[in-house]
């Protein structure tokens, strides 16, 4: 668990057909050493869904932006990224489907500063500037955000946090997956049970 | 459904009729029906059967907005929202439409129901503990609203009999004010727990911390299965480990052949014969058909909830009883109760960094309460107690969330990993009995059947308060003893409103007068014998602890009383 080899790659915005997806997706099951099920891969490729066409409400340059934001929060490392997850069309989805209309304003005007700062420190929209550059960027906006309420970078990080912990790639093969446990234990050992969190 | 529109009398006519089918009405079905009574048992709602859990074993994945409900399905729960948890997809379906269900408030109150077969049962805490002399004779000493009419002693053998066949787990302590019981084995504290446990025993002179006594199996009991340690209760057991009215009394009430259970029907009054001084059945109305169709029994009993018994018999008026049913004394109605609570402390420990638990226990410890037991525990500023619920977890990946700065590859690895260690409790105070805390019949707003719906003015008073302050101070005052960091207290009072620990109780309260009280010592009304009611309205004062269990142990000894009663011809 120590090898963050390619948490320095930007994803690419443009992962956009279900081929590469299928490869980013297999990619991140090497890492993990696990065998990804037919209803597995269907599933991941179903919540990673295309941008675009099938977005609900964000703007394929919008969802790009998200993808490298929710990237740069949980990059992929030895274990998946939070695009490898389907994070971005999970933030899609509860932006339409689940947001107030002011909560989208909110969201969308974030996502309009964050490229402004990059504009204005690089002379680049977000998405093409190098990671270091985006953490610098992110970082100035979390720390601006962090004595605020409800803010873009409150609700990026949420979707982001969230989204990638509920899901089913994380949920069945990166925290500890136990849906009927049939005993409770109160102190064992953590090499027992590997380090990681039980998923709930 | 058959159509019994245009059947005769008798076909509607049974030995007993129950109304209501969570906790109360489960047993009663129950000890109705094994005692050889046809019984009818009335649920307003759907019907439920054992194991019809749509959501049990859903993964957080499956549910399509994860932790959130759509706008527009939130929008039909905004009373039902108020706890914060009853709105997850995983439970919303189990709490009722707002919009469809209406009430009013003069002051806040969150009424959190489930129109269903096993009510509230299916969505209890579980949490069962007894009441002890502490409690029943605390109104007569204090000068109080009214006596309690009963003792320890009188309902000790029925919380017996009540433990035996729901199983609840749990450890004997041998506590004066918290009678031990017929316990299944206790479920196992976690490393953290055992550590603060020996250290508050140590700084406070042996105050006990135990582990939650729990209505979960963990032992195989009375055909049901032990528990599979998944904590995900509220949704419906498909292993039957926790008790609930679908896996426990209702099949043991259909076992006997004796019973017949009628969902979809909303008693809108209890009928009265003057003649005869008795009840002589109920009106409902087939929510389905609309129908309006009335059924009869020798004995009734109410177990709809403390809201909703008060409310039909409050209904219930005739040229005898002009302000409703058997309310003589006025206090139809008055002295409702909740427990306030959400008041305490947290902290974190940096031990324990190699250990972990594994399962997910349904329950927590508890800390029974410690003040005004005896003179050298009395307080000043404030009558009665508090006992605290509270766990010791490893933080989880909900604690990044908030922590803006925080991200990248080390964030995500430090979120993947069990975070420290957390040990939280909060207090449950008992509310006095007032009689300005009350609920009334609207009959201005009516409900889609045109019921009259229900006012609420209800609110904590100077009692409450000045024990709030101490529930806050006393668990700071543990926690830092126990030696844990960061020790944080909060109280939030505005979301402590009353109705919000959904453990709504008195309003048609036990006494020994019939001028101040409305049921006597069986639960009976005290001037329509043959009309019971064994839910939370029976309650002359609250005490710190969970109701449930009292209102089993209450329900089963009504039912064995009922009983004898009818074969004396008494009734």
């Amino acid at each position: 668990m120590s090898q963050p080899t390619l948490s320095s790659a930007p994803v690419q915005p443009h992962l956009a057909d279900t081929m590469t997806r299928r490869a980013a997706l297999k990619r991140a099951a090497l890492f993990l050493g696990v065998a990804l099920t037919p209803s597995l891969i269907a599933n991941v490729l179903q919540a990673a869904a295309v941008p675009g066409a099938k977005a609900l409400f964000l703007s394929s340059a919008q969802l790009d932006l998200v993808t490298a934001i929710a990237e740069r929060i949980l990059p992929r490392t030895d274990t998946p990224g939070a695009s490898d997850v389907g994070v971005p069309a999970f933030v899609d989805l509860m932006l339409g489907k689940y947001s107030t209309e002011s909560e989208r304003q909110v969201f969308t005007a974030g996502l309009d500063e964050v490229n402004a700062a990059s504009l204005a420190a690089h002379a680049q929209s977000f998405v093409k500037v190098s990671a270091e550059q985006q953490d610098a960027i992110l970082m100035r906006i979390a720390v601006a955000s962090q004595k605020k309420d409800k803010t873009f970078f409150h609700q990026i990080k949420e979707l982001t946090v969230v989204g990638y912990f509920t899901s089913e790639i994380v949920g069945r093969t990166v925290l500890h997956y136990d849906p009927v446990p049939g005993r409770f234990q109160g102190c064992v050992p953590i090499s027992e049970v590997g380090n990681v969190l039980w998923t709930k | 459904m058959a159509n019994i529109q245009g059947a005769g009398t008798q076909q509607h006519t049974y030995d007993a009729i129950v109304i209501g089918s969570g906790i109360s009405g489960g047993w009663a079905a129950k000890e109705l029906t094994e005692k050889g009574l046809k019984t009818l048992v009335l649920e307003r709602g759907r019907d439920v059967k054992h194991g019809d859990y749509p959501t049990a074993m859903t993964e957080s994945w499956e549910f399509e907005g994860r932790t959130k409900l759509l706008p527009a399905e939130l929008a039909k729960q905004e009373k039902q929202n108020r706890t914060g948890y009853t709105t997850h997809p995983a439970s919303a379906h189990w709490f009722v439409n707002d919009l469809e269900n209406p009430y009013s408030e003069e002051q806040r109150f969150d009424w959190m129901r489930g129109y269903h077969v096993g009510g509230r049962s299916l969505l209890w805490g579980r949490q069962s503990y007894r009441l002890s002399d502490l409690d029943f004779e605390a109104n007569a000493k204090e000068a109080i609203a009214v006596d309690w009419p009963i003792r320890y002693a009188d309902i000790a053998p029925w919380y017996d009999y009540a433990e035996k066949f729901a199983g609840i787990s749990g450890s004997l302590e041998g506590l004066p004010h918290l009678p031990d019981g017929e316990f299944l084995p206790p479920m196992e504290m976690n490393c953290l727990e055992k550590d603060v446990k020996r250290r508050v025993a140590s700084a406070f002179g042996g105050r006990p911390i135990i582990i939650g006594r729990v209505a979960n199996l963990t032992q195989p009991h009375n055909g049901r299965a032990t528990c599979q340690y998944r904590n995900r209760c509220i949704r419906g057991c498909p292993y039957g480990a926790y008790f609930s009215s679908n896996a426990a009394t209702l099949p043991a009430a259909y076992a006997t052949g004796n019973l017949t259970l009628r969902p979809f029907s909303i008693v809108s009054e209890i009928i009265y014969d003057k003649n005869r001084s008795r009840a002589t059945g109920v009106r409902i109305i087939d929510t389905q058909t609309n129908e309006v169709i009335e059924f009869f029994a020798k004995i009734i009993f109410s177990c709809a909830s403390a809201v909703a018994s008060t409310s039909i018999l409050l209904q219930s008026t005739s040229e005898r009883f002009p302000h409703g049913l058997g309310n003589d004394s006025g206090e139809l109605g008055h002295n409702l109760m909740d427990h306030h609570f959400k008041v305490g402390a947290a902290g974190v420990s940096d031990d324990f960094k190699d250990s972990y638990f594994r399962g997910q226990r349904a329950n927590g410890i508890y800390i029974p309460r410690f003040r005004n037991l005896n003179k050298e525990t009395a307080r000043k500023d404030y009558l009665r107690g508090f006992g605290y619920q509270g766990s010791a977890s490893r933080t989880d990946w909900a604690r990044g969330i908030k922590e803006l700065n925080m991200f990248g590859s080390k964030f995500k690895a430090d979120m993947i990993a069990p975070g420290p260690w957390r040990f939280g409790i909060g207090a449950w105070g008992e509310c006095l009995p007032y009689h300005a805390n009350r609920l009334t019949l609207n009959s201005k707003l009516r409900d889609k059947w045109g019921q009259p719906t229900v006012t609420f003015d209800c609110g904590w008073k100077e009692n409450e308060y000045a024990m709030r302050k101490d529930m806050k101070a006393s668990a700071v005052e543990m926690l830092e003893a126990a030696g844990l960091k960061d020790v944080t207290p909060y109280d939030d009072v505005v979301n402590s409103a009353p109705g919000n620990c959904i453990h709504e109780m008195g309003t048609a309260r036990m006494g020994r007068d019939p001028k101040t009280s409305v049921l006597n010592k069986w639960n009976q009304v005290h001037t329509v014998p043959n009309v019971f009611v064994t839910d939370g309205a029976c309650m002359t004062s609250g005490a710190c602890v969970n109701p449930s269990l009292t209102y089993m142990a209450l329900t089963a000894r009504a039912c064995d009383h009922a009983v004898k009663e009818l074969k004396q011809h008494n009734l």
